[in-house]
């Protein structure tokens, strides 16, 4: 399997979708044999790719840039020349692996969860081809097959939100997730036409030489890198556009695990990794990204300190490791954004499906309903907890090295470097809540907890799989195991090829933080497990606050009032225009003209012979008379 | 003028005089004669133009058949709010259009090269010549023109045959 | 086939065939009676015949083309006679005249 060979990937879960969608009613189990078929096929391969890769790294080294493959798709000769491709570099091969492995589990995991439900068929179908689509966006090589497939992704995320739709919230979330994420969607595609307009080309390699050269002016440039961004926002959750990701928990456990954790959302991390050259010609790009990471993470970390929703915090805590990427992408750490991004997907992917494990044993999500679950879902609890430190940042878990990784690289921004310190402990005592309301103490419900049991196979093999790739995957970070694997140089090394980038490791600011951390978690273990009392008393005083919180800092207020306000009366307009200039005068006012021209010219018709032969007769006379002009 | 352009003309007069006959006569069975009148100057036109056997034809069956048919046609149809008005309310317009076109012919055949002489030379075509190409040459479309011929004798006897009195019955 | 001097243009043959053919014209737009909107018509064609035969003599006297042509619309005449009577008959028969203004079915 040669790297040139990986548009084949994409293709298989598609043939997988469209076998599902044409024969699913008909094929034994629905057809999930093939969806699983599909991506565990897709996962062989991935690794047979990177092992290739490997090879070429070892006898190319340093200059090694990555390969591609592409065909011409259509042409305008002279004028434009579409080519379709794919193209592999580290950061692809990352990526692919995180987006397979993690699709596998959960399509595993979804072989136990969503059993028995009335839309499985359609359920494995629309995973498919998100997967495939995903696949696609991580593997091209030009602007517009990512834009086609980050749209795709979109699409499948809509229908997967709204599975569940019988359920009014779930169509709403869909539909609210689906704008959401539109309004950035435009800002990037009116980015990649500005871009095509300056260099030419779609092609993203071309597009940053060009840029590189200067050959893009600065406004230019500059307007496309924000419209740019605008998407990536959009699509990876960052404030303003943040607040589809929550409400998006309406979709079935296993899809918030894969697409609103581990792949979809990463979507915009992953295109501002590969465009990040450009942010950085333009004055002001980096801080830009910074500074949305930055807020957005502290935001976040508030607001899933007060959820109530087990999903919901989960939610929140990755919209907090999306700003944290962010973050080290704004401060020109991509080898650390990625690194996150990769141990990110194995923890955040194990947190949902623990979640998804509680909902299916107890059917409630709400933390103020379960409680005491350990006794009843050893494993779950286990994992789920392994996760949930891994996501706080508990020394030698995977998310405490990339977390580290990324707060080295703040060191010289003593801001950012405060704003996300004081983020550390709020994440890990919200996930210290959430856990401990879980799993420990006494059950609020004692009937539901009655019933708990752990899952199927398919449901906690998974979750021990990726408990373990939580506990041993920011290993990878070190340049042994690195080179263990056959990566000489780390991660960083791998994945950005020509920017040397080795692991720092910094004592101080990992005693700092692990300080931090278990801080956190022992001010969560106090509050809500050693004196349930403390969080009422707190709340008496800081009850503003908590409010402001819990109602996610009123955005989803204003937002709807200026959809209220503004839409609507802009909507409303429009339709007042379309039913009376355009349906009244326009379609109607056609036709009554067509007839009214009908009325006035069947008088013509006297059915005389003589009127008719006339007419003949005028018509022979006019066209001899032109004849003889004519002739002069 | 030599004694062919005198016939010439005098035969051109009685053409256009019997065709204006036609079109103006107040009475239809004027209209028939005046027929007649420039039928037969057509064949007179005919023999000018060294063509006897069409001349023979056209007064054989033009002036002849189709004329004596043409008056059977007018008694058959006679009705007896007869004279009426001949002329539709439209003869102003018509009038105009067909000076028009007749203009734009001649201005067309005035300002054009024809083939053949300047001076009027013809060929005089011999009967027999014309006999055998008719027969040889042209023998598919008389053969064609022969099956019209029936298909039009049958089709007027069909056309003009009283309805079956059962099939008026029913 | 010896040539004769007629000493007429062909010209002069050629207007008195478009004469006659505008007369014809007239007489079909003007007249109410469909028999003698047929001798318009018969006034046209032989304007037409005209045409073939004088071109005939003064082109191409060796193919006399345009005399077979003569014949021939000389024979279809006579066909569309009998037949163009034969149906004046049956509408005076079903609709009681053959006055042409009267025969307006074709309405709207």
């Amino acid at each position: 399997m040669n790297m040139t060979d990986a548009w084949l990937l994409p293709l298989l879960p598609a043939a997988a979708f469209v076998a599902l969608t044409l024969l699913g009613p008909w094929l034994p189990r629905k057809g999930d044999w093939l969806a699983v078929g599909a991506i565990a096929t897709v996962f062989v391969m991935v690794l047979l790719i990177a092992a290739d890769f490997t090879d070429a790294l070892a006898a190319h080294g340093e200059e090694f840039a990555g390969a591609a493959n592409s065909t011409q798709w259509l042409e305008v000769p002279g004028q434009l020349e579409l080519r379709l491709g794919v193209h592999v570099d580290a950061t692809t091969i990352v990526m692919l692996t995180v987006v397979s492995f993690v699709a596998l589990m959960v399509q595993v995991y979804s072989l136990g969860y969503m059993k028995g439900d009335s839309r499985y068929g359609w359920y494995y179908a629309v995973i498919s081809l998100f997967v495939a689509s995903m696949l696609a966006l991580v593997l091209a090589d030009n602007f517009l097959l990512l834009y086609f497939a980050w749209e795709l992704v979109g699409v499948c995320s809509y229908l997967l939100i709204g599975h569940y739709n019988h359920l009014r919230s779930a169509a709403e979330a869909a539909k609210k997730a689906f704008i959401t994420t539109r309004l950035g969607d435009v800002g990037l595609l009116i980015a990649i036409i500005l871009l095509w307009r300056a260099t030419g080309t779609f092609n993203i390699q071309e597009v940053i030489a060009a840029a590189e050269a200067g050959e893009v002016g600065r406004e230019v440039l500059t307007a496309s890198v924000v419209l740019l961004f605008l998407g990536a926002m959009g699509k990876s959750a960052q404030f303003p556009f943040h607040v589809w990701l929550p409400d998006a928990m309406e979709g079935p456990t296993p899809v918030s695990a894969l697409i609103h954790a581990a792949t979809m959302v990463v979507a915009g991390v992953y295109l501002v990794t590969r465009t990040l050259p450009l942010f950085q010609l333009v004055h002001g790009g980096p801080e830009l990204i910074l500074a949305v990471g930055l807020l957005t993470t502290f935001m976040s970390a508030t607001m899933g300190l007060v959820m109530t929703d087990i999903k919901k915090v989960i939610a929140y805590s990755t919209i907090n490791s999306l700003g944290l990427m962010f973050v080290a992408l704004g401060v020109g750490a991509p080898a650390a954004a990625m690194l996150y991004l990769f141990t990110h997907a194995f923890f955040k992917a194990l947190l949902f499906l623990g979640a998804g494990s509680v909902i299916h044993a107890t059917e409630r999500q709400d933390v103020s309903s379960l409680g005491g679950l350990w006794s009843k879902m050893p494993i779950t609890c286990v994992t789920f907890a392994v996760g949930a430190l891994s996501m706080a940042g508990l020394p030698i878990l995977a998310g405490f090295w990339a977390k580290d990784e990324i707060l080295v690289a703040l060191l010289d921004n003593k801001a950012a470097f405060a704003l996300a310190m004081a983020t550390v402990p709020l994440t890990a005592m919200y996930m210290a809540r959430v856990l401990i309301l879980t799993f420990f103490g006494d059950p609020k419900e004692p009937e539901s907890h009655e019933h708990a049991h752990e899952g199927s196979p398919f449901i906690f093999v998974p979750l021990v799989l990726l408990a373990v790739l939580t506990v041993f995957a920011g290993f990878v970070a070190f340049d042994q195991v690195g080179e263990l694997m056959g990566f000489p140089g780390g991660i960083g090394e791998i994945i950005f090829l020509g920017h040397p980038h080795a692991f720092h490791f910094d004592w101080n600011v990992a005693i700092g933080s692990s300080a931090l951390v278990l801080a956190g978690l022992a001010a969560g273990w106090f509050a809500w497990a050693a004196r349930p009392s403390v969080p009422g008393v707190c709340l008496s005083m800081l009850r503003p606050v908590h409010a402001l919180f819990a109602n996610k800092y009123y955005l989803d207020d204003i937002y709807q009032a200026a959809i209220d306000r503004v839409v609507l009366s802009i909507a409303r307009l429009v339709a007042w225009f379309d039913r009376n200039a355009v349906n009244d005068t326009g379609i109607d006012g056609g036709g009554y003209t067509a007839k009214f021209a009908g009325y006035l010219m069947k008088f013509q018709q006297t059915g005389k012979m003589p009127n008719y032969a006339l007419g003949m007769v005028i018509g022979v006379v006019a066209l001899t008379l032109v004849a003889f002009t004519l002739k002069g | 003028m030599t004694v062919a352009q005198v016939i010439f003309y005098v035969v051109a007069a009685l053409a256009v005089a019997g065709g204006l006959g036609v079109v103006l006569a107040k009475h239809a069975v004027y209209a028939a004669l005046f027929l007649i009148v420039a039928l037969i100057a057509v064949a007179g036109v005919y023999i000018l133009l060294a063509s006897e056997f069409l001349a023979l034809v056209q007064i054989l069956i033009y002036a002849g058949a189709v004329t004596v048919l043409l008056l059977f046609a007018l008694m058959l149809t006679r009705t007896s709010d007869l004279p009426e008005a001949m002329t539709g309310a439209q003869w102003p317009v018509a009038g105009l259009v067909a000076a028009l076109l007749g203009g734009a012919i001649i201005a067309t055949v005035t300002t054009s090269d024809w083939p053949g002489d300047e001076d009027g030379m013809i060929t005089r075509v011999p009967f027999d010549d014309l006999g055998s190409a008719l027969f040889q040459q042209w023998a598919v479309p008389f053969e064609i023109a022969s099956l019209v011929l029936f298909v039009a004798l049958v089709g007027a006897i069909v056309l003009a045959r009283e309805d079956e009195p059962e099939e008026e019955g029913e | 086939m010896e040539p004769v001097a007629q000493q007429i243009p062909l010209e002069h043959f050629l207007a008195l065939s478009a004469i006659l053919f505008s007369l014809g014209v007239y007489g079909v737009l003007t007249r109410r009676n469909a028999v003698l909107i047929l001798m318009s018509v018969e006034l046209m064609l032989n304007a037409a015949s005209i045409n073939m035969v004088a071109f005939a003599a003064y082109a191409s006297p060796e193919k006399f083309t345009g005399m077979i042509f003569a014949v021939f619309i000389i024979t279809i005449a006579a066909a569309e006679v009998g037949l163009a009577l034969a149906i004046i008959l049956r509408i005076f028969r079903n609709l009681g005249t053959a006055n042409v203004d009267e025969v307006d079915e074709l309405k709207w």
